[in-house]
């Protein structure tokens, strides 16, 4: 049985800002090859992003979150600076209390990092990485910025294995860096050094695998003498993995860069699944982290891959802007709905699943599962059923500029209107009726799909949920 | 059991009032309520006290019931604060009727106040807010608007209720607040302005939707036994009915009726002993225009899913069959939390005493008042009727 990765999947926002919208508004774009980045929705994060590649994962490998023993999560843009996210990204996957968990981060070499360290470990592991970097809005960093998310699957019977693995540090400090308590990335910009400290390592850490492995001339021959097909390598912009000795067609034949950006910590595993939605043989995947260190690896066979990695709407500057909060006032004082974090932690299962519950007296399904059953009053405890993710709305409205409560005000600056709707999901033999928004707008009858998004943050703790998008998005 | 009487009811002007307290509000109400009963009446007669108010902004949030009866001389009288949000002053008129009927009192003073407009936008959000379902509804962005519009949005599409029949509600009751010199919204607008007005919440425009007020509003109950030492025209209450549902709409089993609302009505008309056809004119909680014609339905005025029709054909006009909200409503009146319920009954006493100026109806007899909490969470309906006007044994 050969431990390897099961499966994929990956996940990117649905909004793109082009490259020209930089050029309009600054009169240049300093982010080479780049030609769009992908821009998270204001009520998108590493974890929400997280939280759908894994589902989308779990669904190529046909396995449960249910199944797993280990959870990691990869990212340099935690929602929060410290705090472990892994416990709630496995609440959303409904991963076992005992399953192990890691978090992994600072660089953006943390993604392979993670999927490496999970082949040594026993049982279904899921890898994920996650990131939306953000820098000034005249910084090259900024220009590039994009987001995404790739997971995997890793256990036994893989139908994708890695044959060797190499990793090298060298002391470059200053090329990309996060100030503590900065949001934004920068770097020194010292154009000779600032290369070298990219690929130096990087041709390094090739070279390192060939040490390990070289045979064939079946396939391509980058600067080592490792053969490969497909070559999955760090883009903190679109010019950058070319300067390598890597073979350039290689590395065009899984980039995400010149469409999402800089997806940092999860720029090489984004790669890596696109090489396996390509049905590549043979892939390099070459992950980059300031300071400097890379940790390359050689990926054999190809897995199972399940990807929403399309665009949906373009951004212009001014919208752009709104979304990063960068015109944005501060939010008002309006009061947020309190629901006291240990109330919220009691509805976990239902924020993040939506766990409804089946009365066993008369099979009504209740929503939340909690009290009198809504049907026959009894006073029962209710038996935990989960609901499709799927469902059709019932009744919708949208909200306004200016009509949403206090603690969706930030929001709605930086996104616009959005939908509140009553929806009604399949739930065992019953069904359940939910208020949920809606990600953009819904009509009475509209299908509409599930997913992860944060719901408000009070008291400086991210609260996170289910919102809907229709169907199709 | 005896019976009730209202005597005397009056309200403050509902408006935007910067310089006055919920407490100077409460006063005129109460000052006005005394002045309108027809022989005199001395508030050191009140026994019972009911205060609804939801106390918007978090003003005196604990014991506003003392604050407001001591601000009028009542010191030493019970007082009880009713909360059930925007219903809070009809329940606090059926606590009066209760302690009348059960013999605890002979005169009570059911009250409400509420000042809305010296709040940021913002926070009047946040307190549009709190009497939805909190953990749920509310965290998913809605506030009452939104609620609302989605029982709107679910009637047009299982009726085929339109955004002109929504409009029909408002350009009515504004017609009629222009004739209430109380009114906070008093004066008049077009089919045409009520469409196509900003939207609130799709599909409820602006005008669609009640204004944030303040105002208070009272009246005063007396039992059988004591009812001719104050009038001579008593307004007895025939029919008490209230009822409660779930806080959630996405908990009910339907998102097209407010259940609590027929409920309520059905066990009022059972208890007067008549049925809708008896009424002569109407106030109901219209806070959004899709709600006054979820009332029509709910309170049996015209058959299911045939509101929109039924106020298109102008039945609930001042001319129509069955005028419903005279004084301009929740919409046009505005709606002051906590004394919306009582400035129901205000109205409706003035139409049965013959006090309500330019828009007095040709001596009406028996009026109804339909007062909602939330979405629907809780309603209350009473029959008032001029016992002496009804033909017939009483």
């Amino acid at each position: 049985m050969t431990r390897g990765i099961r499966a994929a999947g990956a996940y990117a926002p649905a909004s793109r800002v082009p490259a020209a919208a930089f050029e309009d508004a600054w009169g240049r774009f300093d982010a080479p090859g780049v030609e769009s980045t992908a821009v998270p929705d204001a009520d998108e994060d590493a974890l929400t992003m997280a939280v759908e590649a894994a589902r989308r994962a779990l669904s190529a490998a046909d396995a449960a979150g249910s199944d797993l023993a280990s959870v990691a999560f990869a990212t340099t843009t935690p929602p929060l600076a410290e705090e472990d996210l892994t416990p709630r990204l496995g609440s959303y996957l409904d991963a076992p209390d005992d399953a192990t968990t890691r978090m992994y981060g600072g660089h953006t070499r943390a993604g392979v990092d993670a999927l490496l360290d999970a082949l040594d470990r026993n049982g279904p592991a899921l890898v994920v990485a996650a990131d939306c970097p953000v820098g000034e809005p005249d910084d090259r960093r900024e220009h590039a910025a994009g987001a995404g998310a790739a997971a995997f699957l890793v256990g036994a019977d893989a139908p994708a294995t890695v044959e060797a693995s190499a990793s090298v540090s060298a002391p470059r400090p200053g090329t990309r860096f996060r100030r503590a308590g900065s949001t934004a990335l920068e770097g020194l910009d010292v154009g000779t050094y600032g290369r070298e400290a990219f690929v130096e390592p990087v041709e390094a850490a090739v070279d390192a695998l060939e040490g390990v492995h070289a045979d064939g001339d079946d396939g391509r021959r980058g600067s080592g003498g490792v053969t490969y097909d497909a070559a999955a390598v760090q883009a903190p912009d679109g010019k950058r993995p070319y300067r390598t000795g890597l073979d350039a067609e290689a590395v065009a034949a899984v980039e995400t860069v010149s469409e999402l950006g800089d997806t940092a910590a999860a720029s090489v595993p984004l790669g890596l699944a696109r090489a396996f939605e390509a049905g590549h043989e043979r892939t390099v995947a070459v992950a980059w982290g300031s300071g400097a260190g890379v940790t390359a690896a050689l990926v054999t066979g190809s897995a199972p891959v399940e990807t929403s990695l399309s665009a949906d709407r373009t951004l212009d500057y001014p919208a752009y802007l709104r979304r990063r909060g960068d015109v944005v006032g501060t939010s008002p004082d309006g009061g947020a709905a309190h629901v006291p974090v240990p109330t919220w932690r009691r509805s976990l299962e239902q924020r993040h699943r939506h766990v409804a519950g089946r009365c066993p007296e008369c099979g009504h399904v209740a929503f939340p599962p909690a009290g009198a059953c809504p049907d026959c009053a009894a006073l029962v405890a209710f038996r935990p059923v989960e609901p499709a993710r799927t469902g059709t709305v019932e009744a919708a409205t949208t909200i306004g500029r200016g009509g949403a409560p206090p603690e969706f005000a930030d929001q709605q600056a930086k996104q616009g209107a959005f939908g509140v709707a009553i929806v009604t999901f399949d739930a065992g033999e019953g069904a359940v009726s939910l208020p949920i928004q809606v990600v953009g707008e819904a009509e009475v009858a509209d299908r509409v799909r599930a997913v992860p998004r944060r719901i408000y943050v009070e008291e400086g703790v991210p609260r996170y949920g289910l919102k809907a998008v229709p169907v199709g998005q | 059991m005896r019976d009730a009487y209202v005597v005397g009811a009056g309200q403050s002007a509902f408006g935007s009032f910067p310089d006055e307290s919920y407490r100077s509000l409460f006063r005129t109400a109460v000052e006005a309520a005394v002045e309108s009963v027809p022989n005199g009446f001395a508030l050191a007669d009140v026994e019972e006290a009911y205060l609804g108010t939801l106390g918007v902004g978090g003003r005196q949030l604990g014991l506003p019931g003392p604050a407001c009866t001591e601000h009028v001389g009542l010191d030493g009288t019970p007082v009880t604060r009713v909360e059930n949000a925007c219903a809070a002053s009809g329940y606090a008129l059926r606590q009066a009727v209760m302690a009348v009927r059960a013999g605890m009192a002979d005169v009570a003073l059911a009250g409400g106040v509420e000042v809305m407009t010296d709040l940021s936008d913002e926070a009047v959000r946040y307190w549009l807010g709190v009497s939805g379902e909190t953990e749920w509804e509310r965290l998913s962005g809605t506030t009452f608007a939104g609620v609302y519009a989605q029982m709107a949005s679910a009637h047009m599409r299982e009726y085929g209720t339109t955004a002109e029949q929504l409009s029909a509600v408002a350009v009515k009751n504004h017609d009629n607040a222009a004739h209430n010199p109380k009114a906070h919204l008093d004066f008049t607008c077009t089919l045409e302005e009520a469409t196509e007005a900003p939207a609130v919440a799709e599909p409820l425009t602006l005008y669609h939707c009640c204004p944030t007020t303040d105002g208070a509003a009272a009246a005063l109950v007396v039992s059988e036994d004591v009812v001719e030492e104050y009038t001579d025209a008593p307004v007895r209450v025939a029919g008490v009915g209230a009822a409660a549902d779930r806080v959630g709409l996405f908990q009910r089993d339907t998102y097209t009726a407010i259940p609590a609302s027929r409920r309520a009505a059905e066990t009022a008309y059972d208890a007067a002993g008549l049925d809708p056809a008896a009424l002569d004119f109407a106030e109901v909680h219209d806070c959004f225009a899709v709600a006054e014609l979820l009332a029509y339905e709910d309170l049996g005025f015209c058959d299911r899913g045939a509101a929109g029709d039924y106020v298109e054909s102008g039945a609930t006009r001042p001319e129509g069959d069955l005028p419903v909200n005279t004084s301009g409503g929740l919409k046009a009146k505005g709606h002051p939390i906590g004394a919306t319920g009582a400035g129901q009954v205000v109205e409706a006493y003035d139409q049965l005493t013959g006090r309500a100026g330019d828009r007095q109806l040709d001596d009406p007899v028996v009026g109804l008042t339909h007062n909602v909490g939330g979405s629907g969470g809780a309603a209350v309906v009473h029959v008032l009727e001029r016992a002496d006007r009804r033909e017939g044994p009483a």
